[in-house]
């Protein structure tokens, strides 16, 4: 909302300068977006013009100026702006003359005394561009000159914004009331010349009450459209409106000024002589003011004659009435209409206006009458013509509730100890009816207030008005209780923690993605999350899975010189199940080039390949239970139909790891001959989580095992894990730690074989082992290696 | 010899020796004068050997001197060749010539993203503040994240925020919540006072992305709940926040505000803490930082949800994580957070 300073003044006696009132609509919660300073704001300043210019003595940038007055008299003051030139015409502020609030006298500049001072732009208040120089003005323009004649009257023109709950701020009027209550002042009502109606107006029929509980109305007769006063047209252009005429003109002023927005008709376009206020039929079509067509529904307040309508009620009126240059009688609408029928129709037929964004909020109910009023004075005087008695539909009068407290309940609130004076005060200000006499008070917002409907309203009223400083920091209170975190959180930290020190970087990225990278991650479109409004195409869907994300991150960073890439990302995932929105925790990572660590005088770093992504896995999946990694039976496509596998928890999929496939990659614009991804589902991996709690140590060894070495030629199908499980699961009477030390297939290994060998240790808790013990635990598994896997000593 | 010239000879060993051990320049000499005072034929052995020929009462003063001068010297031996070793090594070592300036091996160390490191530090204060974590759902119905919150339909603030609507089969009409408010209504229409939560995590709205803007973004929710909970609890636990999160000499003010969830609502600006409140390009010369918004949860709030406004009151709090990150990391372009640059993330 723009308040321009000049018009609050009709209002209320202030006297701050625009700074101070931006400080006051600050503590009163109106944020000023912007204060635009006009017009001239200094006295005694006039135009010289430049004869002679000299070198200061004592300075090599400072300059004596000699400058012609007019009528013979010059004067020499210093000067050091760089574009001053003989022969220009510059603002001189002499001795005396006022800036702003300052008041120009003597100054000694570097020992030489300056009587005066040529003005920049930015000294006369005129602008804030902190541009060096002085302002150099038309040649034509005469010596003498009082400047303050070539830039008008100043003024301030402040841009509020005013939140939802405060329709009430959008007028002039409705800002002085504000500033009355804080400052305590008057606001003075504009005295507004009552006409005896003259004639019969059109009659009113509101069918929907709800919907317009009051209906105003007159009409002028013989009016002859014209321009508007030089005021009016001086304060719409402030607003940044274009005048038109009077009869258009007069309609915003007074909604500026008092906040009620009106709508002028065009009599002789209304048939009859009733107004009717009724709901649209369905499939109703009306043609706005501005050309467009609309078909309606029964939502639609309209406003019309018996046959037609005229207006779309309170947003805008139609092509058909609207006011014309040789418009000669008018009917003015003065009406309150319901909040939500209005917010209801501009939203849904994309129609704004400032009539609607008043009424969507909450117009003042009790305004009605006297903005007609007013409308009819400006009118009259700018156009002539006779006003008609007024029609006044309003059959039930609208009151606010009245809120019972006491003082103890608004201190409670606030937390504060404001005294019962200060906020009788606060509250007889603000109040239509207020009565403090009891041990509970009781108050009644004026019309224009909906907003302040229980004592929490009037507790932030008091707030403002004492000064949101009066609320201290309260004293230190009890502690009430404790919970844990949700355990995704918890694991999300924990998953995110380890593989930053595993080397991989966080990502963090916008949650949409499109159906092409839903079929190629291999994700029904149908069993993921649309969005209706997408902001963008590719923006459609809430992501199922992050490797796209992760992919992009992988190239954008490639095309910026990084080639080695460790990146994860760990946040939910979302997907339909049974039609309902499913959300996972989910982590993924991507991993290509070499390991970030490349020291370049040690030779290079290993490229992470497989195993090292399973390492991580490993690492990642330490404490929790059950964990298992099988070879993928069927790889998701966007990875190597060889090189995955799943990570099942109690059998239960709750990721993959592995390779990417080529195709994936170069779809991805990724420059890599291949690269590495996970992605896990937490969901799974809650209930398996066992690190949450304190766990018991297991024994270590005391005595030291017996050490032997394995090596055994076994066909090339048969898998590690194969091994694993033979030497895992053949029963011993001593315990058995192995690790595998070498796999080697070539020369000296039949073609189909392959040869492994593996560190045995043996061991017992409670004693060293005899050689005897180790000999026969060594060759229980030779056998047994031989037996389950054709094993074959090397 | 008498037990005399015996006494006499061993202090003029002593002081000879003790002199040339002390004075040895290497390991060598140190083995000389060990052969020389205690080898088969030294100084000290050959006079030890003179012992047999005195009398028992003699031997018995003169016995335990030989001795203790030959374990002296053993020891004076061994020290100095700890000593003149140990300089021997000093100086092979003082011989290294290794340029450590060179640059470090770079481990494989990651980072986490800025914007969870900011998370991070607000929400280990507010733990400490005894706030504990709730969540809730990112695709939310339109009860909990506007209805509940007062928030009614066909109203302008409920316009305000450009909403997403999801697609889904709920017969419910789904959004992207628009705030982590969402959870005030889920949490406390499940549990009851005494309430103390915070909800950090994303929300989403349908604005276009630029330096300033993005449709996904994240908020850090705080709600207390609790008899007798005023604007001036408010003001302290946040008083308290922000130090933790600016500094010991954080100041903080509100300033009237409005949300339709709160009431009496209140903006928070710190004390700007690039200018100390002077006025600088960050605060744009006000000397104050707008933080986050806040206030007294609205009765119809805590009514919504079950909670008697009669008895029971509570504040409500929301902050941008992304506003902090990038005033306090000196990122001017909220995209930089959603670029995932290795050049940016490995600085945090």
């Amino acid at each position: 909302m723009k308040i321009l300073y000049s018009w609050l003044k009709d209002f209320i006696d202030i006297d701050l300068t625009p700074e101070e009132l931006a400080q006051k609509f600050t503590e009163l919660g109106i944020e000023v977006a912007s204060v635009e300073k006009k017009g001239a704001d200094f006295e005694g300043v006039n135009v010289a013009q430049i004869i002679q210019i000299e070198n200061h003595p004592d300075s090599d940038h400072l300059h004596l100026v000699t400058l012609d007055l007019g009528g013979g008299k010059t004067q020499r003051v210093v000067c050091g702006a760089p574009n001053v030139a003989v022969g220009q015409k510059v603002p001189l502020a002499r001795v005396g003359a006022r800036l702003g609030k300052n008041v120009l006298g003597p100054a000694k500049i570097r020992g030489v005394v300056s009587e005066g001072m040529i003005c920049s732009s930015d000294e006369l208040g005129l602008t804030n561009t902190r541009a060096r120089g002085i302002l150099v003005l038309d040649e034509n323009i005469p010596l003498g000159t009082d400047v303050r004649s070539l830039y008008g009257k100043s003024d301030a023109l402040f841009d509020l914004e005013i939140t939802s709950n405060r329709p009430d701020l959008l007028s002039h009027l409705g800002v002085a009331r504000e500033l009355s209550a804080l400052l305590n002042l008057p606001v003075h009502m504009p005295q507004i010349k009552d006409f005896p109606g003259q004639g019969e107006s059109l009659r009113v029929e509101v069918r929907d009450e709800k919907a317009c509980p009051r209906y105003s109305g007159r009409l002028i007769r013989g009016v002859k459209n014209a321009e508007s006063p030089e005021l009016i047209k001086e304060r719409l252009s402030a607003m940044g409106l274009n005048p038109k005429n009077a009869l258009v003109d007069v309609t915003n002023y007074v909604m500026f000024e008092l906040g009620q927005p009106l709508h002028a008709f065009d009599r002789n376009e209304i048939d009859g002589d009733v107004i009717v206020v009724r709901r649209a039929e369905n499939g109703e079509k009306f043609t706005l003011l501005d050309g467009r067509e609309l078909t309606l529904d029964e939502n639609a307040l309209m406003i019309g004659d018996q046959q037609k309508a005229t207006a779309l009620a309170g947003v805008m009126g139609g092509q058909n009435s609207g006011i014309k240059e040789n418009t000669q009688d008018i009917f003015i609408e003065s009406a309150y209409f319901d909040a939500p029928t209005v917010n209801k129709t501009s939203k849904k037929y994309a129609v704004s206006s400032d009539s609607s964004q008043r009424f969507e909020r909450g117009a003042d109910i009790g305004m009605t009458e006297t903005a007609l009023k007013r409308a009819t004075e400006l009118f009259v005087a700018a156009c002539g013509g006779t006003p008609s008695e007024i029609r006044d539909v309003y059959p039930s009068e609208y009151v606010n509730p009245v809120v019972r407290f006491t003082p103890a309940q608004i201190n409670g609130i606030l937390g504060t100890d404001i005294a019962d004076e200060t906020l009788k005060d606060i509250f007889s200000r603000l109040a239509l009816h207020f009565d403090a006499s009891g041990a509970e008070w009781t108050f009644q917002a004026p019309s224009h207030r909906r907003d302040l409907n229980h004592r929490w309203d009037l507790a932030e009223e008091a707030a403002r008005f004492a000064g949101f400083d009066q609320i201290p920091a309260g004293d230190s209170r009890a502690f009430v209780g404790f919970s844990d975190n949700p355990k995704g959180v918890d694991l999300l930290e924990i998953f995110s923690n380890k593989l930053a020190s595993l080397g991989f970087f966080e990502c963090k990225n916008i949650d949409f993605l499109g159906e092409k990278e839903l079929a190629a991650f291999g994700f029904e479109p149908k069993n993921a999350v649309k969005i209706k409004n997408a902001m963008a195409k590719g923006w459609d869907y809430l992501r199922p899975t992050l490797l796209p994300s992760l992919l992009k991150n992988a190239e954008f960073n490639q095309r910026r010189g990084s080639a080695d890439l460790a990146l994860f990302e760990a946040t939910r995932t979302f997907a339909l199940a049974k039609g309902f929105p499913a959300e996972t925790y989910t982590v993924s990572g991507v991993l290509c080039g070499r390991l970030t660590g490349r020291p370049f005088f040690q030779g290079q770093a290993d490229k992470p390949d497989f195993f090292f992504l399973k390492g991580v896995m490993q690492e990642l999946l330490k404490d929790f239970d059950a964990v298992s990694f099988v070879p993928s039976q069927n790889a998701p496509v966007y990875m190597h139909p060889k090189i995955c596998m799943d990570v099942l928890v109690n059998g239960k999929k709750a990721g993959v790891f592995g390779a990417l496939h080529p195709l994936t990659l170069k779809n991805n614009g990724l420059k890599a001959e291949d690269a590495l991804a996970f992605e896990l589902s937490l969901k799974p991996l809650e209930k398996s989580f066992n690190a949450q709690l304190f766990r018991p140590a297991k024994a270590v060894a005391q005595f030291p095992p017996s050490l032997r070495d394995l090596s055994v030629l076994v066909n090339k199908q048969t898998s590690y894990a194969d091994i694993k499980a033979i030497l895992e699961n053949t029963p011993l009477s001593v315990a058995l730690r192995f690790d595998l030390m070498d796999l080697y297939e070539g020369e000296h290994v039949p073609a189909d074989k392959k040869s492994l060998t593996f560190t045995l240790a043996f061991s017992a808790p409670d004693r060293t082992l005899k050689d005897k013990e180790t000999d026969d635990a060594f060759n229980a598994l030779v056998q047994a290696l031989h037996e389950k896997a054709g094993a074959e000593l090397r | 010899m008498t037990l005399q010239e015996f006494q006499n000879a061993c202090s003029e060993i002593e002081r000879e020796y003790t002199d040339k051990i002390s004075s040895a320049a290497d390991l060598a000499s140190v083995e000389e004068l060990r052969v020389a005072a205690l080898g088969r034929k030294g100084a000290l052995t050959e006079l030890l050997k003179n012992l047999k020929d005195f009398s028992i009462e003699e031997k018995k003063t003169a016995g335990p001197a030989g001795n203790a001068l030959k374990a002296a010297l053993n020891d004076a031996l061994d020290k100095k060749t700890a000593a003149l070793a140990a300089r021997e090594m000093n100086e092979t070592l003082n011989r290294v010539e290794l340029d450590l300036t060179l640059p470090a091996r770079p481990l494989a160390a990651g980072r986490r993203h800025p914007l969870s490191v900011a998370q991070k530090r607000m929400t280990d204060i507010l733990s400490k503040l005894g706030f504990t974590w709730a969540e809730g759902p990112w695709v939310e119905d339109e009860k909990h994240n506007f209805d509940m919150l007062n928030i009614p339909k066909h109203h302008p603030a409920r316009d305000a925020q450009d909403t997403f609507f999801a697609q889904t089969g709920s017969p419910l009409s789904m959004v992207l919540r628009t705030h982590t408010s969402n959870v005030q209504s889920r949490f406390m229409e499940k549990h009851k006072p005494p309430i103390r939560i915070m909800a950090p995590g994303r929300v989403f709205r349908n604005d276009s992305l630029d330096a300033t803007h993005s449709p996904v973004f994240h908020q850090i929710e705080g709600l207390y709940v609790d008899k007798n909970v005023s604007m001036a609890d408010l003001k302290r636990d946040l008083s308290a926040f922000m130090k933790g999160l600016l500094g010991d000499k954080t100041e903080i003010r509100f300033r009237p505000s409005f949300f339709p969830f709160t009431e009496p609502s209140a903006e928070v600006d710190v004390k700007c803490v690039f200018c100390g409140g002077k006025g600088c390009n960050i605060c744009k010369g006000t000397g104050w930082i707008e933080m986050l918004g806040s206030g007294v949860v609205h009765p119809n709030v805590l009514k919504n949800c079950g909670i008697d406004p009669e008895v029971y009151s509570g504040y409500a709090f929301g902050m941008g994580v992304e506003r902090l990150a990038m005033m306090m990391m000196n990122i001017n372009d909220i995209r930089t957070f959603y670029e995932n640059d290795l050049r940016i993330l490995n600085q945090f």
